[in-house]
């Protein structure tokens, strides 16, 4: 059962990046496998934010301290990364991840390997995209990101660099938005969202503390949820354009909204009942 | 009730320690020929709660089974408070045999799955599983092959069978096996092994384990439902109260077989707990996907899977 993380080397430059950067990011998930409400895990965290002094990176390391409880392993990573191959026309379904298994040299019925099935597949694609993300910036291959200078700015950037990631898929994310609906699911779904947006926050060099911190994480979760949701209801490979001016829009929205939240009682009540709006905005069904 | 007397003078001789061969039927005669030889010093095994010689268990076993092969739904009924059924379907879907989809592209349909559904007895999670693949997955390949110690069992599985659309097709095919050494299943042949309520019945259980690890091919996958450990207190309390003493007298009244149930009751007290269990399948060379196992209705039973590494 060792938990082996490294996937094979891969077969192109793209495979293995797309395969680096998996693993990057089943390691950040994993953690969050571990089942912790959302809200436990951030008060986990507040402590590593409130040294302000760190630079991005220093800071980064600590906030994603390696020390997995829960990982994928080597044939299940393996296996998922070929089924993301399929998603673009099977869809996050079974059959995309038998198809992967198939190019994986396994057996139709190794798909036994993942318990959560097609849910296992939403969540890698998740965790994979966000560590191509993370990979893209650490890796300095994010040219316009280091153009602009304002963390607002660089926020928006990360957040359209994320959902550019979606072009391909977008058509098939109302099924996946189906599935992390099931009450058993949502905990896990929602926690991904925030690890998204901690990590573009993160990325962007954002340094606030106290209820500044979670007010921008939720904001930036909130803008990513609502545009993702109005992707998928273009047709495929429309104009990003038109996304790029919601996320616009939505900026403006939330630097309104952020002002109006202060004080620690009127945070609570915003979380509460935001958990669940951000849900609703990603188009989760609860 | 031949079957009853049968079984008490196995049970007696058991006792005694001592074999008497000629009185019971062979059930897998070509393992008892050598393990009567030998004596008092050899290997004891639990059959219940009675320490046997090992070489004892298999046929004692099979004495359990052949009384209990027509009223054996019921004693599943009271075992699992009646819900096995639902345990099965739900053991059936998660496995979700068969190939929707055409192996190559130039296929118009796929090969299919080789399953070997070992103590399989009434047939019961064979017929499931082709119903799943045939009605779910629109497969038509997928075939089963029920193997069982007991031909008590396997004839009571074939006269079920005739009423199913498998009889007499190549989907459907019986053999007579001790799960434990089955020379006739080639290395590396079956994509998915199934065990249901079997295994606490195997002398050797890890050796069942390193056979399963055999005959699966690489990517293939060893899945086994059986009763377990309940992990609630005061449930557990309960249940125990329920099956050592109720089922047995329900046992006697329903089968006329008190013996046979109460050796069903204990084997299941006798079985490892899941995380040993897991830890035997893990030792066979099995990968554990995820937890490894499920509890069904607060453990009562669990599934538990492994997955055949490539090579
Ligand atoms: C409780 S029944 C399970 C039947 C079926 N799987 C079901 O759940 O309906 C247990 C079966 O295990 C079989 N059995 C016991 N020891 C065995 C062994 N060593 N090899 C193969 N089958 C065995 C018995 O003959 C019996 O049919």
């Amino acid at each position: 059962m060792g938990a082996v993380i490294l996937a094979r080397p891969g077969r192109s430059g793209v495979l293995s990046s797309l395969q680096k950067a998996a693993t990057a990011s089943s390691r950040t998930q994993c953690r969050q496998n571990h089942f912790h409400p959302p809200v436990q895990y951030r008060k986990q965290e507040l402590p590593f934010r409130a040294a302000p002094t760190r630079s991005c990176r220093l800071y980064h390391s600590q906030f994603h301290p390696r020390a997995p409880t829960h990982e994928y392993t080597n044939s299940q990573t393996t296996i998922l990364s070929a089924a993301l191959e399929h998603i673009p026309s099977h869809g996050f379904t079974l059959e995309a991840l038998t198809l992967g298994a198939r190019d994986a040299g396994f057996l139709d019925v190794s798909v036994q390997l993942l318990p959560r099935g097609e849910f296992d597949l939403i969540l890698f694609w998740l965790a994979s995209r966000r560590g191509l993300l993370r990979a893209k910036v650490e890796e300095n291959q994010f040219e316009s990101l280091r153009s602009v200078s304002s963390v607002e700015a660089k926020t928006k950037l990360l957040i359209l660099e994320r959902l550019k990631m979606n072009q391909d898929i977008a058509h098939k994310w109302q099924d996946a938005l189906a599935l992390m609906s099931l009450p058993s699911n949502i905990p896990l779904s929602l926690s991904e969202l925030h690890a998204l947006s901690s990590d573009i926050l993160t990325l962007a060099g954002d340094s606030a503390v106290d209820t500044a911190w979670y007010t921008n994480r939720l904001g930036v979760a909130a803008v990513y949820a609502s545009a993702e949701l109005v992707m998928t209801s273009q047709k495929p490979h429309a104009d990003f354009a038109a996304i790029e001016a919601f996320v616009q829009r939505r900026f403006e929205d939330r630097t309104a909204l952020a002002e109006k939240i202060t004080g620690f009682k009127q945070y609570l009540g915003f979380v509460g009942s935001t958990a669940i709006g951000l849900g609703r905005s990603w188009g989760l069904k609860i | 009730m031949a079957s009853r007397s049968m079984w008490r003078s196995l049970h007696y001789s058991a006792k005694r320690r001592v074999v008497s061969p000629a009185q019971y039927r062979c059930f897998s005669c070509s393992l008892r020929a050598q393990d009567q030889g030998k004596t008092d010093s050899e290997k004891m095994t639990h059959f219940g709660f009675t320490n046997v010689p090992e070489s004892q268990k298999e046929s004692l076993v099979g004495a359990v089974f052949s009384s209990v092969a027509s009223s054996y739904d019921t004693m599943n009924d009271l075992m699992s408070l009646g819900i096995h059924r639902l345990w099965k379907d739900h053991f059936v879907r998660t496995l979700n045999p068969g190939s929707p989809l055409a192996r190559r592209h130039n296929e118009t349909e796929g090969q299919g799955w080789n399953i070997l559904d070992i103590a399989g007895g009434t047939g019961d999670v064979a017929f499931r599983m082709l119903d799943h693949a045939t009605n779910v997955n629109h497969d038509r390949q997928t075939r089963v092959t029920i193997a069982d110690i007991n031909p008590d069992m396997l004839a009571e599985g074939k006269k079920r069978s005739i009423a199913t659309p498998y009889y007499n097709t190549g989907r459907l095919s019986f053999m007579e096996a001790n799960a434990q050494t089955m020379p006739s299943i080639p290395d590396n042949s079956v994509d998915l092994y199934t065990v249901v309520f079997g295994i606490r019945n195997f002398t050797d259980k890890q050796a069942a384990l390193n056979e399963a690890f055999r005959v699966l091919k690489p990517g293939g996958v060893f899945a086994c439902m059986e009763f377990s450990k309940v992990n609630n207190d005061l449930f557990n309390a309960v249940y125990k109260r329920w099956s050592f003493s109720a089922i047995p007298l329900i046992g006697q009244v329903v089968a006329g077989d008190r013996d046979s149930y109460q050796y069903l009751v204990e084997s299941i007290e006798k079985f490892p707990s899941q995380e040993e269990f897991r830890a035997m399948i893990h030792k066979a060379g099995f990968m554990i996907p995820g937890r490894g196992y499920e509890d069904l209705t607060g453990g009562i039973a669990a599934i538990h899977k492994g997955v055949k590494p490539l090579a």
